[in-house]
C-alpha cells in the first residue's frame, strides 16, 4: 500500500538482516521500495594496493583471503593469470584437481546460500538440514587439503596436493549422499508452500535488464540468460568435461534457488567424471620468481558468477597492478533493480537472492572502520597484538 | 582465432587512425589501444554492432605520467576485449559510458574514488568505497601514494 509520502530508511551497515557490514539507503513509500542507494566499502582492506607490495608467491596467500567462501575461485583466477604471464601451463592432472576443488566449493557455497535463503524467509528447519548436509563437503575439504575454509590447493604452476587413490571412494560416497539429499531439497523447494509464497514472483529481474546491468552467475542464469565462464571461456579442464549450464526463466528468487540447487547436482556429476578421467602424472611445474613484463585477463566462474582478474607485470618479482572484480560487485546494479517496487518485508530475501559476498566485493582501502572510528595497524603492531 | 581477427579488423575499419595498437595474445583475448576521443564511439560500436553486451569491469592503472583506463567487454560471455585508453594525470577526464551500458555505473565510481578520474555525465560520483572522512584529492591507487604516505594522511584526520 502506498501513502504518497516518501521516507528514507537506512539499512545497515550493522543490521540484523545482513551478515556482513554494508549499507543501503531505501526510499520507502508506505510498504513499497521506490529508491535504493547502495553504499559499499565497509570491508575494504586495501588488497589491490597490497598486491603491488608483495611477491607473486606471497600474493597466492593474499588472493586466497579475498573471500572466505570462494577462496579457491580467487586463487584459481590468480594462478591462471600469473601462469599466463609466465607462459607456463599447469599439468593435466593439476587442471583436473582444480576442477574437483572448484566444484566442491560450488556445492558448499550454494549449500550455504540455500540455508541462508531459507533462514531469511523464516524456514529455519530447511536452513539447519542443508547446513548439516553441507558438512559432508567441509569434511571432504579437510581430508583433501587439511583445511575446511582456506584449502590452499592452488599454486603458480599447478596444485600443492594430489588427490590420492584411497580418498576417491570417500569423495564418491559423499557425492552419492549429497545427490540423494539435493534431489529431496529440489522437490521441497518446488512444492513447499512456505517457500513458494515467499519467493515466487519476488525480486523480478527481466532478461533485458539482467544483460544491460551486466549481471553475472546464477543471478543472470535465473533470468534465462545462458552465460557461464566454464563453457564460454573454458579454463582448467572444463573443456574436457561434459556438463549442462542450468538456466531458469522465472526471473525471481524462486528461480535463483532452483538454479543453484540444480547447479549443485551438475557439480556432483562433474566431480564424478573428473575423478574417473583424471590423468596420471605430476601436479605442478616449477616456475621462476620474476615475471616478464606483460598483461593478462583471467576469468573464472566462481560460485556467485564471473570473476575477473587483470594483472600487469613489470619484470620484477612483484606485480605492477593487480585488479580484482568479484561477482557480487557485478550484481549490485541488478540487485537495485530487483529491489525497486519490492515490499519492505521482502528486502532481506531479495538481497540474499544474489548471494552477496561483501568481503569479496570490498577490497581496497587502508582502514578498519568500525563505529566510525578509524585506525591503521602496522605489521609490527599487528604482530604485537596477535602475540598478546 | 578467426573470430578474434575479424572483430579486430572491423574495429580498425570503424575507428580508422584512432586505433593505436591491437594485440591478440591468445584465444578469446583481445587488447585494443585507442585514442580518448574515440572512446564513446568505440564502446557504442562494440555494444550495438559487434555484440559485446557485457561489461566485466573497468580497470584503472597509474602509468606514472598518465592514467590508463581499461574497459573489459565480453562477447557472448566468451571473447574478452580489453579496450584501453589513457588520460593525462593533471586533468583525468573522460566521458561516461553509463548511457550505453547502465551496468558501468559502479565501476566508474570505483575508478573515480581510487584514481581520481572524472567521468563526465555520470549521474552520481559520490564516494563508493572510500570512507566519508577520507581526505579530499587523495587517490590511493596512484603510485605517488605509498602506504607510508597514506598512513600519515589518514592518521592526521583521526581525532
Amino acid at each position: 500500500m502506498r501513502y504518497g509520502s516518501i521516507i528514507k530508511v537506512p539499512f545497515g551497515p550493522q543490521h540484523p538482516a545482513l551478515k556482513e557490514p554494508e549499507n543501503f539507503m531505501f526510499e520507502i513509500d508506505g510498504e513499497i521500495v521506490v529508491g535504493v542507494h547502495p553504499r559499499i566499502g565497509y570491508n575494504h582492506r586495501g588488497i589491490e594496493k597490497a598486491f603491488e607490495r608483495r611477491t607473486y608467491l606471497q600474493n597466492i596467500y593474499l588472493a586466497e583471503r579475498i573471500c572466505g567462501i570462494c577462496s579457491d575461485a580467487h586463487t584459481t583466477c590468480y594462478t591462471q593469470a600469473i601462469e599466463n604471464l609466465l607462459g607456463v601451463e599447469a599439468p593435466p592432472r593439476a587442471r583436473y584437481i582444480r576442477v574437483i576443488i572448484a566444484e566442491l566449493e560450488r556445492i558448499h557455497s550454494h549449500g550455504l546460500w540455500v540455508g541462508i535463503a531459507a533462514h531469511e524467509i523464516g524456514f529455519d528447519t530447511l536452513f539447519m538440514y542443508v547446513w548439516r548436509d553441507r558438512e559432508v563437503v567441509m569434511d571432504l575439504f579437510e581430508t583433501l587439503s587439511g583445511n575446511r575454509v582456506h584449502y590452499a590447493m592452488n599454486t603458480i604452476g599447478g596444485v600443492r596436493r594430489d588427490i590420492p587413490a584411497d580418498t576417491v571412494p570417500k569423495i564418491k560416497h559423499g557425492m552419492d549422499f549429497l545427490e540423494k539429499r539435493l534431489k529431496y531439497y529440489l522437490n521441497v523447494v518446488q512444492n513447499e508452500q512456505t517457500i513458494l509464497k515467499r519467493t515466487s514472483g519476488v525480486g523480478i529481474l527481466k532478461p533485458k535488464d539482467a544483460v544491460e546491468l551486466c549481471a553475472v552467475g546464477p543471478t543472470l542464469r535465473a533470468s534465462g540468460v545462458k552465460n557461464d565462464v566454464r563453457v564460454d571461456d573454458p579454463y582448467a579442464a572444463y573443456d574436457e568435461i561434459p556438463f549442462n549450464v542450468v538456466t531458469h526463466d522465472g526471473c525471481d528468487v524462486l528461480s535463483r534457488i532452483i538454479v543453484r540447487c540444480e547447479e549443485m547436482l551438475e557439480s556432483i556429476n562433474i566431480i564424478r567424471y573428473a575423478l574417473d578421467n583424471m590423468p596420471e602424472g605430476m601436479i605442478r611445474v616449477r616456475v621462476p620468481m620474476a615475471v616478464p613484463p606483460g598483461e593478462t585477463v583471467s576469468r573464472v566462474e566462481a560460485p556467485r558468477g564471473e570473476l575477473i582478474h587483470y594483472a600487469k607485470s613489470n619484470g620484477t618479482t612483484k606485480p605492477e597492478r593487480y585488479k580484482v572484480r568479484s561477482p557480487t560487485l557485478g550484481n549490485i546494479p541488478a540487485l537495485c533493480k530487483m529491489l525497486m517496487g519490492a515490499h519492505v518485508a521482502d528486502i532481506p530475501i531479495v538481497l540474499a537472492g544474489i548471494d552477496p559476498c561483501f568481503a569479496c566485493m570490498d577490497r581496497m582501502t587502508f582502514i578498519d572502520d568500525k563505529t566510525n572510528k578509524k585506525w591503521v595497524w602496522t605489521m609490527q603492531q599487528l604482530r604485537r597484538k596477535t602475540r598478546k | 582465432m578467426e573470430k578474434e581477427n575479424e572483430i579486430a579488423e572491423k574495429l580498425k575499419k570503424h575507428l580508422k587512425n584512432n586505433v593505436f595498437e591491437v594485440k591478440i595474445p591468445r584465444e578469446r583475448r583481445i587488447f585494443v589501444k585507442i585514442g580518448k576521443t574515440a572512446l564513446k564511439d568505440a564502446v557504442k560500436y562494440l555494444v550495438h554492432e559487434l555484440g559485446f553486451t557485457h561489461l566485466s569491469t573497468i580497470t584503472g592503472a597509474d602509468t606514472s605520467e598518465e592514467i590508463e583506463l581499461i574497459y573489459h567487454l565480453a562477447y557472448k560471455g566468451s571473447i574478452e576485449l580489453s579496450l584501453k585508453t589513457t588520460v593525462p594525470k593533471e586533468k583525468p577526464v573522460v566521458p561516461t559510458i553509463t548511457d550505453i551500458i547502465p551496468g558501468a555505473v559502479l565501476y566508474e565510481r570505483e575508478v573515480h574514488d581510487l584514481l581520481g578520474v572524472a567521468f563526465e555525465g555520470h549521474p552520481d560520483l559520490s564516494p563508493l568505497v572510500l570512507p566519508e572522512e577520507w581526505p579530499e584529492r587523495v587517490y590511493p591507487l596512484r603510485k605517488e601514494y605509498t602506504l607510508e604516505k597514506l598512513r600519515k594522511l589518514t592518521e592526521s584526520t583521526e581525532s
